[in-house]
């Protein structure tokens, strides 16, 4: 009896895993798929990543999503890493709102986060674009890259920080020279979180990016909602994933060194 | 200062766009605990490697976003997709199926694209179950369908919880899935400040409806911890 009940336990999940791999295995077969029509296999071929690499709004967009995707990263991995400092090792008033206001990006449904930027950029009279939509992927992505370096920096052993200070380094010193150095793995991956979200934004890019500004998500949601599917999109999709996934695996490294 | 906004909220078809995507948000949530409990608690008795290997694949689809897990399922149910390809190249069909653009095809993408927001939460309460708890109503005579429901699912009530809330609050607001799979009957919440922001260009309306929204999922969230989870501390 027990036996039965674990074998049906065992197919039903088997078929759960394939629910959840199937689209995504169908999706990247049939990109390699020498047909113009999306599911009718005509062999194995590369045409569509040519075509793919021969469309300059393909690059263009290319391009916009890694220089936005760089760009909050960078700034999430200066600011998260000063924010996490400020409240694992210091008390002051307000900590307590700033902490859970910290965290706010993460919980508000998405749709909300965008049409906030967008009113904000209404209201300022800023004009969307390029530089906009970075702007909006900045402010939610601190929190991410936030959660990801704080958890390194409350597991740092200060004993070492004060070994360096009483031999005769400033704060600055200990800080480049001793504490930087450890938390650093926290720190690249909460960059490299934050690079992944804005990567894979869709909602927020969309809400503030204008009318000339495209980045990969948006080319894709543009060619999927107008054409449907196609082989193209699909090499572009297939294409995209990869670069999410490849970030992961690092990510998933630095978590365990 | 004006209410006319929350007014014309009032008097418009949009209270029935709200009723709809609170109903799909819990038709998502339902199935997908109901589809994934078994799955997790399959994962927690598993042990060593073999489980960090089933977790895994848990977590991977994660990594993937929401817009390529939802055009990856266009693939398989568009007209020129998997299906209908292959069941009208097998005879079988005449003409393709419509397996989109309708509220079951919303509802299929939800359920695939939130599965493991429920797994997570669910499995980690059951890694802390203690299974001799298990042993012991099995040996005092209690079969295995009263263990389940008096041993079990009360002690996994904070992943319960936890997963439900991961899924409801964010299918609420969900726009991509609706956006791409569903048609006229299923516009959701999101799909109207989306069209009320960036088509009409009316701010402040789509202001008024976004912050009921707000509203509206703080207080079934309030409700259910109330209510389902009795304020119990959620594992996520």
């Amino acid at each position: 009896m027990r036996k039965i009940g674990d074998k049906i336990l065992a197919g039903y999940s088997g078929l759960m895993y394939v629910f959840l791999y199937a689209p995504i295995l169908i999706m990247v077969v049939f990109s390699f798929n020498d047909s113009r029509l999306l599911a009718v296999w005509r062999g194995l071929s590369v045409r569509w990543y040519e075509s793919l690499f021969a469309d300059p709004a393909v690059w263009r967009a290319f391009y916009n999503s890694i220089w936005v995707a760089s760009l909050t990263a960078g700034v999430s991995m200066v600011l998260g890493t000063m924010t996490a400092f400020v409240l694992v090792r210091y008390n002051f008033r307000g900590k307590t709102l700033l902490d859970s206001a910290m965290y706010f990006p993460v919980v508000v449904p998405e749709i909300t986060e965008a049409l906030s930027l967008l009113l904000f950029y209404v209201f300022t009279g800023i004009p969307l674009g390029g530089l906009t939509v970075a702007i909006g992927h900045i402010a939610f992505a601190i929190s991410y890259a936030l959660i990801v370096i704080r958890a390194r920096l409350v597991g740092f052993d200060r004993s070492v920080e004060e070994a360096a200070k009483s031999l005769g380094a400033n704060e600055l010193r200990s800080f480049f020279h001793v504490t930087l150095p450890i938390i650093l793995p926290g720190v690249i991956a909460g960059g490299l979180l934050a690079f992944t979200v804005s990567y894979d934004d869709f909602i927020k890019t969309a809400f503030t990016a204008g009318p000339g500004f495209q980045t990969l998500p948006l080319r894709i949601y543009a060619m999927a909602s107008r054409g449907g599917v196609s082989p193209q999109l699909n090499a572009l999709a297939t294409i995209t994933l990869l670069v999410s996934l490849a970030l992961a695996f690092v990510r998933l490294r630095l978590s365990k060194a | 200062m004006t209410f006319n906004y929350y007014i014309e909220f009032f008097n418009s078809v949009v209270p029935w766009v709200f009723a709809r995507s609170l109903l799909m948000a819990f038709a998502t949530t339902l199935a997908c605990l109901v589809l994934g409990y078994p799955m997790a608690y399959y994962i927690a008795v598993k042990s060593g490697r073999r489980k960090e290997t089933l977790m895994l694949l848990v977590i991977i689809p994660f990594w993937v976003s929401f817009l390529l897990r939802t055009y990856a399922l266009m693939t398989i149910l568009d007209v020129n997709g998997i299906i209908n390809v292959t069941l009208s190249s097998l005879g079988v069909i005449t003409k393709p199926l419509g397996l989109m653009y309708n509220p079951q095809a919303v509802l299929l993408g939800m359920v695939y694209n939130y599965l493991p927001f429920m797994i997570l939460p669910l499995y980690a309460s059951m890694e802390k179950l203690d299974k001799s708890l298990l042993e012991a109503s099995g040996s005092l005579g209690a079969g295995p369908i009263r263990s389940f429901l008096h041993v079990t699912l009360p002690l996994t009530r904070s992943g319960i919880g936890a997963g439900s809330i991961l899924v409801f609050v964010p299918a609420v607001g969900e726009f991509i899935i609706p956006q791409l799979l569903g048609g006229t009957e299923s516009f959701m919440i999101g799909n109207l400040i989306w069209t009320l922001f960036l088509k009409a260009r009316n701010l402040w309306f789509g202001s008024a409806v976004s912050i009921i929204l707000i509203a509206l999922v703080i207080l079934m969230v309030g409700l259910y911890m109330k209510y389902i989870t009795k304020g119990e501390e959620m594992t996520i």
